[in-house]
C-alpha cells in the first residue's frame, strides 16, 4: 500500500474509534556500507526502509504506536496501539499537535552528486582505505575496518490538524581503523569521516592519520597520579559535548535531571566559550528546515561568551516554561515519541592551531581518545571517569604517548576551566543525539589516575 | 491487499510468514551470480514498552517490527540486504541487487526445503499481548512505591516496562526451513538519589526470555529497593582513591568484566581475522586456573537463550575456558568459514536489519570454592565492586574500562566504607591471570549488548571473585 492510501485509512479508522488528533511521522531510507577486508570486499549490505510512527488523542491523553510494513493489520495495530497507550497514560502534560508554521526556512542537506557515486567507486574507495594503511608504516600488521557507506532519508509528516512537510538529506560516512604491531605491542588507531560531498573524502589521508596515530601510541606508558593541564582533542572534547547534550535540554531542566535549572542568564562557562545549535547549517548532518513536531526550525546561541541563553525546547517544554519552541523536539527514529534534541550543535572555534595550543599548554597531557563514555559519564552529577590516551607534553613539546590512565572531571567545570579554543572545528557522525562538533580545547587541568 | 494474503499464509501463531515457494525462488535468485550460500531470516515482531517517572505514566509505544533480510556468501565473502516491503516481486528484486554485488555462474538450481521443528525449552506462559496494559502500569506502580518509599533522598525514580514477541523465519540454501518465537519481558528500576546539588542513580533490570510470569519469579519490591539503597549509599560515599590495588567483584552483574574484556575476544568476529589476543591460543593457558567460562544459550527461560540462533542453528553450551585453558570460541557460518570450524549456535542479531554474527548469549564464570565472605576476610585492601556499571574493550589490544556503580573499600578483611566514581581499567587477558579467589555463589544479570550485529538481550554472571591488582581510576588522588 502507498503512504499516502495508508495515512487515509488509518485517519479514517481512527476517527471511526474515537480518536481526537492524529499524527504520522514517516520515514523513507535506503543505505548503503561496505567493508573491505585483504583487497575483498568483506561486507557489503544495502537496504530500503520505512516506518511510520503514529500518534492520537484519545480522552485528552497522547499514545504511540508504529509500524514497519503497510497493511491492514498495520491499521488496526496503529489504532488499537495508540488508543491503549493513551489510555494509561497519566502525566498532566499538554501536548500539541501543530498546525504548522507561517514559513519554514530553505534548508540545503541532500545532495544529488552524492546519490549518483556508484557501488564500485565506494568499494574502490574502501579499498584505497586498506591499501593506503598498509603503504603507510610497515608495522600496519592488520587493517580490521575500511568501511564506506551511504545512506538517504526522507522524512514526512502529516496530522489531521493540517501540518504536511518533508525534507530530505544524504550523506556518506568512511570509517578506517589500522592495528600496528611491534614486538608485542598493538596499538590501534582510526579516523571517521562524515559529509555530502563526495570530492572531500580523501582515503589516503584518512588512511594515514590512522596509522600515524597507531604507531604514535607504540611505546605508551602511564604517568604518575595527580592534576594535569588537558588539552582535550577535538574529537574528544566533541564526544564529551555529546554524552552532555542532555543538560541544556528543557525537559531535563523541568524534570530536575540537570544541574542548569535556574541558572538561564548566568554565566555558566568561560567567557571564550559560545556554543551554537544550527539546524540551517548547509549540508549539517542533522540539519532540517521542521523538528519532529512540524515547528519551523531557526539558529541560536545556547551560550554566548559563557553565558547560558536558552534551553533547547519542544512545544511542550516551551508551553511549560511560557516561551516558544526553540524547535529542538526529536523524533530520533519513526518508533520514538517526541523528545529533545540538539540539531548541529559545535562550540564555536576559536584562532589557536592545535600545535599553537601544545605549545601554549606547556606541560600537560593531551587526550586524543576516551572509552567508557557510556557508562563512566553521569549526565545528571556531570561526572565523568574515563579510560584514556595520549600524549604527554613538557615544555610545549610532545615528549611520548600516554596509556592506562584515566582522566576525571566534571563537565560543568570543564566549561568554566576552558582556557584556550582551537580553531580546528570538527563534527563527529550524526545520530539520534545530533551532529556535533567541537574544536580541541585547552582545560586548566583535570584528574589523571595512572601510576 | 489482495496480493499480501495470495503470497502468505497464517501459521499457528497468527502470524503471516513467506510462502516455501517464495522462499525457494528467493534464495534461487540471490545464489544467481555464483554465491554459495544464501539465507533468508524474516521476522515480524510486536512489542510495547511503557515509561513511567515517579509514580506517573508518561508514554506508551506499541509496535511491530517487520522485514526480511536476504544474505549471500561466496567464499569468505558476504553480502547483506533488507527491506520492509515483502510482496514477491521486490523480494525477488532485492535479492537480484545484493547478487549484484558478486560475479559467476550459478551454483545451485534446485532447493529443496526440510521444514525444521524447533525443540522448544523457553516456555511462555503469559503471553504479553493477552495481558491488558493496566496490569503492566500494575507492576510498575509497585517497583515505584518501593524505590521512592525506601528514602527520603530518593527524588526521581523512572521505571520502564518492556515486552518483545519476535516469530522468526529461517532458510536457507543448505534446505534449513525453521520458524521460531522469542518472547521476552523486562522491567527498568532506575532511582536517583540526591543531596544538595548531588544526584546519585542507581539502576535494576531484571528481564528473562519468558512473558509477564516473570513477575511470579522476581520480587519487584525488593529489587527496587535495592536500587534506592544503592543509589542512597553512593550519594553519600567518598570519591574511591585512583591507583592500582586488588580488587573484588561481587557476583550477578560484575559478570559483565568478563563479557567486556574477554567475551567479546572469544567472538568469531574478532577471533577469524586474527584481531583477538586469543586468536591461535586453544589449548594454551589464558587464565587463572581457577577460571572456568562458559556460554550456554539452552538455560531454560534466562536473558540471552534461544531455542535457535539467528542462523537457524541449535544453541549450546559453549565451554570457553576450562580451569584457565582456552577451550572454545563462539562461532558464526561466516567466520566458522574462515576458521575451519563448525557454527556453535552463537549467531545472533538485533533484527533483520542486521547480518547475524558470532555474539554471546549466557556468558558467566563458574562457581569455584571459596565463600564470598571468605575472600573479603582474607584481603586486606582492596576496592570491593558490588554493582558494576557498563563498560567497553577494545577487542585488538583487550584494553577495557568499566565503571563501579557502588563499591566500598576493604580495609583488614572488613568492609570499611562506600566509595563512588572508581573506573577499573587494564587489560581482560591480565586480569584474567590475576584473579586469585573464586567464590562459590554464582548469578546473573542482564543487560543489552552491542556490538556489530546490533543491540541484543545477553545475561552476564559470576560468583564473588577477587582480581589480585587493577587500575583504578577516580576523582580523588591515591591512598
Amino acid at each position: 500500500m502507498e503512504i499516502q492510501e495508508f495515512k487515509d485509512r488509518v485517519f479514517a479508522a481512527g476517527q471511526a474509534a474515537g480518536l481526537e488528533d492524529m499524527e504520522i511521522y514517516v520515514s523513507k531510507s535506503k543505505t548503503f556500507s561496505t567493508c573491505v577486508f585483504h583487497k575483498e570486499v568483506d561486507d557489503y549490505t544495502v537496504s530500503v526502509e520505512q516506518g511510520v510512527g503514529f500518534r492520537a488523542r484519545f480522552s485528552g491523553k497522547v499514545g504511540y504506536a508504529y509500524v514497519e510494513i503497510l497493511d491492514q493489520d498495520s491499521v488496526d495495530l496503529l489504532i488499537s496501539g495508540a488508543k491503549a497507550n493513551a489510555q494509561i497514560i497519566e502525566s498532566d502534560d499538554e501536548i500539541e499537535f501543530f498546525e504548522g508554521s507561517p514559513r519554514y526556512p530553505e534548508v540545503i542537506a541532500y545532495n544529488r552528486s552524492l546519490e549518483a557515486i556508484s557501488a564500485e567507486e565506494k568499494i574502490e574507495f574502501a579499498k584505497a582505505l586498506e591499501s593506503e594503511a598498509f603503504a603507510t608504516d610497515e608495522r600496519v600488521s592488520m587493517v580490521n575496518y575500511a568501511v564506506t557507506g551511504y545512506s538517504e532519508t526522507e522524512v514526512y509528516m502529516a496530522n489531521t490538524k493540517g501540518l504536511e512537510q518533508s525534507f530530505e538529506r544524504n550523506g556518506a560516512v568512511s570509517f578506517v581503523s589500522a592495528v600496528v604491531r611491534e614486538g608485542e605491542q598493538i596499538k590501534t588507531g582510526m579516523r571517521m569521516m562524515f559529509g555530502n560531498n563526495w570530492g572531500e573524502f580523501d582515503a589516503e589521508r584518512l588512511a594515514q592519520d590512522a596509522v600515524r596515530e597507531a604507531t604514535s601510541l607504540l611505546g605508551a606508558k602511564s604517568v604518575p597520579s595527580g592534576n594535569y593541564p588537558i588539552l582535550l582533542r577535538h574529537d574528544v572534547a566533541r564526544d564529551l559535548l555529546s554524552t552532555f547534550a542532555s543538560v541544556f535540554s528543557a525537559e531535563a531542566v523541568q524534570k530536575g535531571l540537570s544541574l542548569l535549572e535556574g541558572r538561564l542568564g548566568q554565566q555558566i562557562a568561560s567567557p571564550r566559550l559560545t556554543l551554537v545549535d544550527d539546524p540551517l547549517l548547509k549540508n549539517g548532518g542533522a540539519s532540517a528546515s521542521f523538528d519532529g513536531e512540524g515547528v519551523a526550525t531557526r539558529t541560536k546561541k545556547v551560550i554566548e561568551a559563557g553565558q547560558l541563553t536558552t534551553f533547547l525546547h519542544n512545544l511542550k517544554t516551551a508551553k511549560k516554561d511560557g516561551v516558544e519552541s526553540t524547535g529542538n523536539a526529536s523524533r530520533p527514529s519513526f518508533k520514538s515519541p517526541v523528545g529533545i534534541s540538539p540539531t548541529n550543535f559545535f562550540i564555536e572555534p576559536g584562532t589557536l592551531t592545535y600545535d599553537e595550543l601544545v605549545t601554549k599548554m606547556g606541560d600537560g597531557i593531551i587526550i586524543i581518545d576516551v572509552q567508557g563514555l557510556h557508562s563512566g559519564a553521569n549526565p545528571v552529577s556531570g561526572d565523568f571517569s574515563l579510560g584514556a590516551y595520549g600524549y604527554l607534553v613538557e615544555n610545549g613539546q610532545i615528549v611520548g604517548p600516554v596509556e592506562q590512565i584515566t582522566v576525571a572531571g566534571n563537565f560543568f567545570e570543564v566549561l568554566e576551566t576552558v582556557e584556550e579554543i582551537g580553531s580546528d572545528l570538527e563534527f563527529g557522525s550524526p545520530g539520534s543525539r545530533g551532529h556535533v562538533g567541537s574544536p580541541t580545547l585547552l582545560i586548566r587541568h583535570l584528574s589523571i589516575a595512572g601510576m | 491487499m489482495l496480493s499480501i494474503q495470495q503470497l502468505y499464509h497464517r501459521n499457528e501463531g497468527g502470524f503471516y510468514l513467506l510462502a516455501e515457494s517464495l522462499v525457494t525462488d528467493v534464495i534461487l535468485a540471490a545464489l544467481s551470480t555464483g554465491g554459495d550460500f544464501a539465507e533468508i531470516f524474516m521476522e515480524d515482531t510486536r512489542g510495547t514498552n511503557i515509561r513511567m517517572l515517579n509514580g506517573s505514566v508518561e508514554e506508551g509505544v506499541s509496535g511491530r517490527d517487520y522485514g526480511v533480510g536476504i544474505r549471500i556468501f561466496q567464499g569468505f565473502r558476504s553480502v547483506y540486504a533488507y527491506t520492509n516491503d515483502t510482496n514477491r516481486e521486490n523480494l525477488l528484486k532485492v535479492a537480484l541487487e545484493a547478487a549484484a554485488a558478486l560475479s559467476g555462474a550459478p551454483q545451485l538450481t534446485n532447493i529443496v526445503l526440510q521444514r525444521l521443528v524447533v525443540d522448544r525449552f523457553n516456555p511462555v506462559r503469559l503471553e504479553p499481548q493477552d495481558v491488558p496494559h493496566s496490569d503492566k502500569v500494575g507492576i510498575m506502580k509497585r517497583a515505584n512505591l518501593a524505590a521512592a518509599g525506601y528514602d527520603k533522598q530518593i527524588t526521581q525514580v523512572a521505571i520502564t516496562y518492556l515486552d518483545t514477541d519476535q516469530h522468526v523465519l529461517i532458510a536457507n540454501s543448505e534446505g534449513l526451513l525453521v520458524q521460531d518465537r522469542r518472547i521476552r519481558t523486562r522491567l527498568g528500576i532506575n532511582a536517583v538519589a540526591s543531596k544538595g546539588n548531588e544526584k546519585q542513580s542507581a539502576f535494576r533490570g531484571p528481564g528473562r526470555h519468558m512473558g509477564f510470569e516473570l513477575f511470579e519469579h522476581i520480587d519487584v519490591e525488593e529489587i527496587a529497593k535495592d536500587a534506592a539503597r544503592s543509589a542512597v549509599t553512593m550519594v553519600n560515599a567518598d570519591y574511591a582513591p585512583s591507583g592500582k590495588y586488588p580488587v573484588i567483584i561481587d557476583n550477578e552483574f560484575g559478570g559483565v568484566i568478563f563479557h567486556e574484556a574477554c567475551g567479546h575476544g572469544l567472538e568469531a568476529t574478532s577471533v577469524a581475522k586474527g584481531a583477538s589476543v586469543f586468536s591461535g591460543k586453544l589449548g594454551q593457558q589464558v587464565a587463572s586456573s581457577l577460571v572456568t567460562a562458559v556460554d550456554d544459550g539452552t538455560i531454560p527461560n534466562a536473558w540471552g537463550s534461544q531455542n535457535i540462533d539467528d542462523e537457524g542453528t541449535k544453541t549450546r553450551r559453549n565451554v570457553l575456558i576450562e580451569n584457565g585453558i582456552l577451550k572454545g570460541y563462539m562461532i558464526d557460518k561466516l567466520n566458522g568459514r574462515r576458521m575451519e570450524m563448525e557454527p556453535t549456535g552463537s549467531s545472533r542479531r538485533q533484527s533483520y536489519k542486521f547480518a547475524p554474527t558470532s555474539r554471546m548469549t549466557n556468558t558467566f564464570i563458574c562457581a569455584g570454592q571459596s565463600t564470598k565472605e571468605e575472600i573479603i576476610s582474607n584481603t586486606e585492601y582492596a576496592l570491593f565492586a558490588k554493582h558494576m556499571g557498563g563498560g567497553s574493550v577494545n577487542p585488538a589490544t583487550g584494553e577495557f574500562n568499566f565503571a563501579v556503580a557502588e563499591g566500598y573499600i576493604v580495609r583488614n578483611g572488613k568492609i570499611e566504607k562506600p566509595v563512588r566514581g572508581g573506573t577499573l581499567i587494564g587489560q581482560g587477558s591480565q586480569i584474567l591471570q590475576k584473579i586469585d579467589m573464586v567464590a562459590s555463589n554464582l548469578a546473573s544479570g542482564q543487560g543489552m549488548c552491542g556490538s556489530r550485529s546490533g543491540s541484543i538481550p545477553t545475561d552476564v554472571g559470576q560468583p564473588t571473585i577477587r582480581v589480585s591488582e587493577i587500575t583504578v581510576g577516580g576523582r580523588k588522588g591515591a591512598n
